[in-house]
């Protein structure tokens, strides 16, 4: 069994798939057998603060579009 | 099949022909653009459900029909399919998006309240409304004019059943108004449904909302939020008048109140004061006090026989002038003239055997008044 950490991709994907709310039976039981969960924490804390920015900017957008 | 029938023709209905309109079930197309574009909204909607509804429920009741056991139907026992997965996901989020999409501009039209030509401020009472026309110097109470026999089943009904009032807001047609929303008491809500305006009132807090009418009419609405035991006693109806009309309507009604605060210096005898009382204290007073004067139980307490009311005629002037600050009993000096204010307090001390035998002067009540301001 590995034990070293998942790599920087898969651990985006990884929480993206958690994002989106689906993720395959494969990449789960990889994720579940890489010892700490801390990577997959502080990732999703990271693409939530993206994903609020993202927000605001959106919000900005649609009101810029509307010329307030 | 007869089932069936009507679901057809509640479906036909609810594309809005004028031919259903008596009986009605889908909400008003309403006369401006605003109201317009929501209706739209609301229709696209519906619509987009219902096709969800007859795709889902088909393949639903298709697979239910087609697999049933009597075929030798077995199940499948498979645990994922990454790829359903990802399409049952993303169809919803598309459509959420492609309905987010014109909804999203709609509403930042109706939340732009810049470039008005009128301002009204409405404050909602426990039971009606105040219009305050910003920088016209009119100020006036709209309260409800449905006779209190018809309420009680003694008459029949109007057409406009609780849908009437003494002093309607007055709006020029093809201007844009704007409303500036708030409370004296509790939450009320300023529902004119022709316009899509439905505004929360809540003390302490303003809120805005505007509307832009092209033609003239008389437009009938409602309170919306529940705020007492006559929530359904304040009506709201906004007439929409030419400019020309609009202009002449602030001429008079400026004269009309100007003509009211100076007969607050007239002597009005005895009779005058008791027919004028009891004309007011039917509109403003009864709804608590009730007609009878009696009361309604440990709520709103009786004045026939009330230690206020037949004593000290000096407290009894200030618990109606200023109101009892904490309780429903609100201060009556913006809302009722100098006159009327005298007219009801004279009716309370000899009305219902409360026989007193005193009156107010009108004049006495202005002193008050100017000087609370
Ligand atoms: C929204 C309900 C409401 C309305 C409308 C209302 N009152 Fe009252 N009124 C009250 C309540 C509640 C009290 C009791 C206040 C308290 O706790 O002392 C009260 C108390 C009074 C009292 C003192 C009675 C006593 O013996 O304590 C007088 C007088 C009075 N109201 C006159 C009027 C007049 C005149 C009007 C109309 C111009 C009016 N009220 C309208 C709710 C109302
Ligand atoms: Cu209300």
């Amino acid at each position: 069994m590995p034990s070293s950490g998942p790599s920087f991709f898969q651990l985006v994907c990884s929480v993206l798939a958690a994002f989106f709310g689906v993720q395959s039976e494969h990449n789960r039981q990889r994720d579940f057998s890489r010892g700490s969960a801390w990577p997959y924490l502080v990732m999703g804390l990271l693409a939530s603060g993206v994903f609020v920015i993202f927000v605001i900017l959106l919000v900005r957008w649609a009101l810029s579009l509307a010329g307030a | 099949m007869r089932v069936a029938a009507q679901f057809l023709l509640l479906a036909l209905a609810s594309g809005a022909s004028p031919a259903y309109a008596d009986w009605q079930l889908n909400m008003p197309r309403g006369v401006t653009e605003i109201s317009h574009a929501v209706f739209d909204l609301h229709m696209i909607i519906f619509w987009i459900c219902v096709a969800i509804a007859v795709v889902v429920f088909g393949v639903m009741f298709w697979s239910i029909f087609h697999h049933r056991k009597s075929r030798g139907a077995r199940a499948e026992n498979f645990h994922e399919n990454t790829l359903v997965e990802v399409i049952w996901t993303l169809v919803p989020f598309v459509i959420l998006i492609g309905m987010a999409v014109p909804a999203t501009a709609t509403l930042v039209k109706m939340y732009d309240n810049s470039d008005a030509e009128v301002d009204i401020q409405v404050t909602g009472y426990q039971w009606k409304w105040r219009y305050q026309y910003l920088g016209e110097d009119i100020d006036f109470f709209s309260s409800l004019t449905t006779p209190r026999e018809q309420i009680n089943n003694e008459a029949p009904k109007d057409e406009n059943y609780l849908l009437e009032v003494d002093n309607p807001m007055v709006i020029p047609a093809g201007k844009k108004v704007r409303f500036l929303v708030t409370a004296a008491d509790v939450i009320h809500s300023w529902w004119v449904p022709a316009f899509a305006v439905k505004k929360d009132a809540i003390p302490g807090f303003i809120n805005e909302a505007w509307t832009n009418v092209p033609e003239p009419g008389i437009y009938r609405g409602q309170c919306a939020e529940l705020c007492g035991k006559d929530h359904g006693f304040m009506p709201i109806v906004v007439e929409v008048k030419s400019q020309a009309e609009y202009d002449q309507w602030l001429v008079d009604t400026r004269a009309a109140q100007a003509a009211t605060a100076a007969a607050a210096s007239q002597v009005l005898s005895m009779d005058e004061l008791m027919a004028k009382g009891e004309q007011v204290y039917n509109t403003a007073c009864a709804a608590c006090h009730q007609v009878n004067g009696q009361g309604l139980g440990s709520v709103f307490p009786a004045l026939k026989g009330s230690k206020i009311a037949l004593g000290d005629i000096d407290a009894h002037i200030d618990i109606v002038v200023n109101g009892k600050a904490g309780t429903a009993m609100q201060a009556f000096k913006d809302q009722l003239s100098a006159v009327d204010l005298a007219a009801v307090i004279t009716w309370e001390r000899n009305a219902w055997g409360n026989n007193v035998g005193d009156k107010v002067d009108p004049a006495t009540i202005q002193k008050l008044k100017e000087g609370a301001e």
